[in-house]
């Protein structure tokens, strides 16, 4: 049986002795590999960045937000669920169903705060002290806000990292500073630590400050809330206090005045979307797969004319078809396979600088799938040229110079 | 002559062998061969260029198929065989020494050698390489087992060919014109070496030629000429 070896040994030589047309061939594969798999890599970033986001509210959370929702764009929906809809009531019947631990309502206030360094426009959220635990801060100093600055409508506020950096220079320096909204002053109780993110369907809460959303009543005098957010006692429960909520808001609304948002039904919403886009871009760089494909077919073609003489000799001392047949499809892969190697080595280099400024990475399905997509290319596209050397006359080729 | 039909190697009976010109015009290289070849027979075919010597050597040789007659090998008819059968005929029993030598640029001297070996379907009762050493000792060339065959001289390169030929352990060498590209000294020892892998091996020899010294080597002549044998 023809040795795998020295058919490796004389593609290697046959490359070697034309570099820069080896080079050229497979460069098409090359780039083609290199697209795919930089997409891919952004991909899966960005699918990993919207999943940490969703992960962070946890898996037994329900928000309730006005107006209805269709499939994913993350948090904002419509405008219109900006604004407010709930009220008090509606938070006090959430509490009444059954196996929910905490309710939250949210309110949002945007407005110039004066701190020691800077001026910034800023968001603050008034929810209850339930948020904390809700949306997982944890507190870098200080404190955060709790039951008894509710019920006192205490005019405290909890900052984000970021902003406290940019009013006060630091977490420990805005402690205890008084800070002005409006005509409004409230003293900084706490900071928590950084949550990071923002951006895709999330908040950016180390920009937020956040307070009691019964001192947020002097913004809000109807006493209004745009969203709210319910904790269940565990995922198995969230799915009927879903139908629980929608049965007792029914009686209130309609239908298309209030949606019950889970966040993992959210995230698997945006996550489809994202996966139809990225195989789009994906197959869009597929065809210079195809095109290096081609490029590879082409030159296998010169090769086996080149090389007919020899195909004659082999094929006299005893070759069969298929030994032919395999030396040229084996070269014709090993051709699409390095230039796929290289493409994969090259898109590595280049997600590993990507990644200091968005979460790319490479896979190992990703590895497996550009090498084996590369060798898939070799085999298709070396098979053409391949069977032209396999089924050449053995006299006709020897007598060809 | 030898005729009891148990040793008859080789027959070729009512071979034609045709090329269509052009549309009307029939070209017969070979017209009616009818030839046998005993085992252990040294034979030359001889002719000037143009005779159909070399395709009579490629129907012999099974590398060319003829357009009507048939082919026998050991009695067995060869012309319905599978292209696979074919080639393992060209490998087991044949073995092939052309005036150009047709040796693999890019492989070195050893690697030619057992080239054929690698397409060998059935087990080896021998190790190729150690064989290849063997032969290559034998015609005096072991240093330049590594070495490419554009640095080795003519006659060099067609006693390697004659090791690559041999490696099989073949029943049949078809030479064509093997001393035509080498000079008259090295011509010599090729010819002393293919007449002792007759005399000393016992091994079948035909030899194409137009040289008739070099045909005088073999016991029997054929003669060939515009396609027919004379």
């Amino acid at each position: 049986m023809i040795n795998l070896a020295i058919v490796f040994k004389e593609g290697l030589a046959d490359f070697s002795r034309n570099k820069l047309r080896t080079f050229l061939t497979s460069l098409g594969i090359l780039i083609g590999v290199f697209a795919v798999v930089i997409l891919m890599a952004l991909g899966l970033g960005l699918k990993k960045y919207i999943s940490d986001q969703f992960e962070s509210l946890g898996n037994n959370t329900i928000f309730l937000v006005p107006g209805r929702i269709l499939s994913g764009g993350g948090f904002s929906g419509s405008a219109s669920s900006f604004t407010g809809t709930f009220d008090n009531k509606d938070v006090d019947k959430l509490k009444r169903i059954d196996n929910v631990v905490s309710t939250a309502p949210l309110t949002l206030k945007s407005a110039n705060a004066q701190g020691t360094i800077d001026e910034e426009f800023i968001d603050v959220m008034f929810s209850s002290e339930a948020i904390q635990d809700l949306m997982g801060f944890e507190v870098d100093v200080g404190r955060f806000f709790d039951k008894t600055d509710l019920t006192k409508r205490a005019k405290v506020i909890v900052s984000g990292p970021k902003i406290a950096e940019k009013l006060f220079g630091g977490n420990q320096e805005a402690i205890g500073k008084k800070i002005r909204i409006e005509d409004v002053r409230f003293t900084i109780i706490g900071v928590i630590k950084s949550k990071g993110g923002g951006g895709f369907g999330g908040f950016d809460y180390d920009n937020y400050m956040f307070g009691p959303y019964t001192t947020g009543y002097i913004f809000n005098p109807e006493k209004k809330f745009f969203r709210i957010a319910v904790k269940t006692k565990g995922e198995q429960y969230v799915s009927q206090v879903k139908e629980d909520i929608k049965q007792e808001f029914l009686k209130r609304y309609d239908e298309e005045n209030f949606s019950i948002v889970e966040p993992t039904e959210l995230m698997s919403a945006v996550n489809s979307i994202f996966n139809i886009f990225n195989l789009v871009l994906v197959a869009i760089a597929a065809v210079s797969l195809v095109v290096g494909g081609i490029g590879i077919m082409n030159i296998m073609y010169v090769t086996v004319s080149d090389r007919t003489k020899e195909v004659g000799i082999r094929r006299a001392l005893g070759a069969q078809k298929s030994d032919i047949m395999y030396q040229f499809l084996t070269e014709s892969v090993l051709l699409s396979f390095v230039g796929g190697f290289l493409g994969l080595a090259l898109a590595y280099v280049a997600v590993f600088f990507i990644s200091r400024y968005f979460p790319a990475y490479i896979d190992l399905v990703t590895v497996a799938i550009s090498l084996s997509v590369s060798s898939f290319i070799g085999i298709t596209f070396g098979v053409f040229p391949a069977r032209k050397a396999a089924n050449l006359e053995p006299v006709e080729a020897m007598r060809y110079e | 002559m030898i005729s009891s039909s148990s040793d008859t190697m080789i027959k070729l009976q009512n071979v034609n062998k045709s090329y269509r010109l052009d549309n009307e015009i029939i070209f017969y290289a070979l017209k009616n061969i009818n030839i046998r070849i005993e085992a252990g027979e040294f034979c030359s075919i001889m002719g000037p260029s143009g005779s159909g010597k070399s395709t009579l050597m490629h129907i012999i040789g099974l590398l060319d198929k003829p357009s009507s007659g048939k082919v026998f090998l050991d009695n067995q008819e060869i012309s319905n065989l599978e292209d696979d059968e074919i080639s393992r005929l060209r490998n087991e029993f044949t073995g092939f020494v052309f005036q150009q030598f047709n040796l693999i640029p890019k492989l070195t001297v050893l690697e030619n050698i057992i080239l054929p070996a690698f397409y060998c379907r059935k087990s080896l009762s021998f190790e190729p390489k150690e064989k290849a050493l063997e032969l290559l000792r034998r015609f005096g060339l072991e240093e330049k087992k590594n070495s490419y065959p554009n640095k080795l001289s003519g006659g060099q390169q067609q006693r390697v060919a004659i090791a690559r030929a041999l490696i099989m352990n073949p029943r049949l060498i078809l030479a064509d014109e093997p001393t035509g590209n080498i000079d008259s000294r090295s011509g010599r020892e090729v010819m002393k070496l293919i007449d002792d892998l007759n005399h000393k091996e016992k091994i079948t020899v035909i030899l194409v030629t137009h040289d008739l010294d070099i045909a005088k080597h073999a016991k029997r002549t054929i003669k060939i000429k515009d396609g027919q044998i004379i």
